[in-house]
């Protein structure tokens, strides 16, 4: 974990973690549009507002990201249109993850996996692996005890194994 | 977490997530950008002191003269005051009708006579200085008389 450095520009910031922060954003959003919109206004106040208050910015920009990924789905706008069965994008469209150089199934397997385990698992796995967040800070995001944060992390892994040994069996 | 998953959790961390499109950068950068006071916010600010300025013409003020020089050992001058203009205010004092008169084109109208008080104010925000400019306006108004 880092602190802002005062002179970093945002986008030397942001091109080393705004990957991070918008796959976190596509476990809590429904589609890739609201996740880059989140993303776009949790960055936005960051810059302007929070850059100089204490603690590791990319905990707090993950904050800042769930509860505009929050707002969003609650907002009824967003309601009426799903009750509506309006057009949207399928969540897990798109690729997660960069192509890998050595071989590109291995990745496209584990993204396939990842969309199957439930989203409570999903969101720890997240965090933990890519939001380099630890079990506490975690906790604190969802509001779950640490111990939950982990046995779901735990969970996940254990789903995670268990489809891509079964892959690895078929494939 | 434990040993059992530490190859998978290598693996895992190993794939780097995608980097979000150039759009979502632009957007940030036009977010980020520094702001400009609207062209129209601007015209309104700067309309009472060019009204003021114009009365002032009209009325023939003398503006004070700057000494062209300072003499050596003067004590540095304070700030200028910036005042700028924060209310204006137009005040309907009285209105008299004058009565019906006829149009150009024959048709009746009415002719309203309307007294008003415009008032500018001006705050200096360093000092909290304030300057108020008061001037009384009359209006006539002819209103067409519509017989239905």
């Amino acid at each position: 974990m880092e602190e802002f450095p005062e002179n970093e520009s945002w986008k030397n910031w942001f091109h080393r973690h705004g990957p991070k922060l918008l796959l976190c954003a596509r476990q809590w959003t429904v589609s890739m549009a609201d996740a880059e919109d989140v993303v776009q206004d949790a960055f936005v106040r960051f810059w302007r507002r929070q850059r100089g208050l204490p603690g590791e910015p990319l905990a707090l920009l993950l904050t800042s990201v769930r509860r505009a990924a929050l707002d969003i789905a609650r907002s009824s706008s967003r309601r009426a249109a799903r009750e509506e069965g309006a057009v949207q994008d399928d969540p897990g469209s798109g690729p997660l993850f960069e192509p890998l150089a050595d071989g590109d199934d291995r990745r496209k397997a584990i993204e396939s996996a990842l969309g199957r385990l439930p989203p409570d698992q999903r969101e720890v796995l997240a965090l933990k692996i890519w939001g380099d967040l630890t079990f506490a800070q975690i906790a604190g995001q969802l509001g779950i005890p640490p111990n939950t944060a982990a046995s779901r992390y735990r969970y996940a892994l254990e789903s995670l194994r268990r489809e891509l040994t079964a892959a690895d069996c078929h494939g | 977490m434990d040993d059992d998953f530490q190859d998978l959790e290598s693996e895992l961390a190993r794939l780097r997530p995608i980097a979000p499109p150039a759009g979502l950068l632009d957007r940030i950068e036009r977010d980020l950008a520094p702001r400009r006071p609207p062209v129209r916010g601007w015209l309104w600010a700067a309309m009472p002191a060019a009204a003021a300025l114009a009365a002032a013409a009209v009325l023939g003020v003398r503006w004070p003269v700057r000494p062209a020089a300072r003499a050596p050992g003067h004590a540095p001058a304070r700030a200028a005051p910036a005042f700028r203009p924060v209310a204006v205010r137009d005040i309907l004092v009285d209105t008299r009708d004058e009565g019906y008169v006829v149009l150009a084109d024959g048709q009746p109208a009415h002719r309203l006579r309307e007294a008003h008080l415009d008032t500018i104010v001006w705050t200096d925000p360093r000092s909290a200085a304030s300057l108020q400019w008061s001037v009384p306006r009359e209006e006539i108004r002819i209103v067409p008389v519509n017989f239905q």
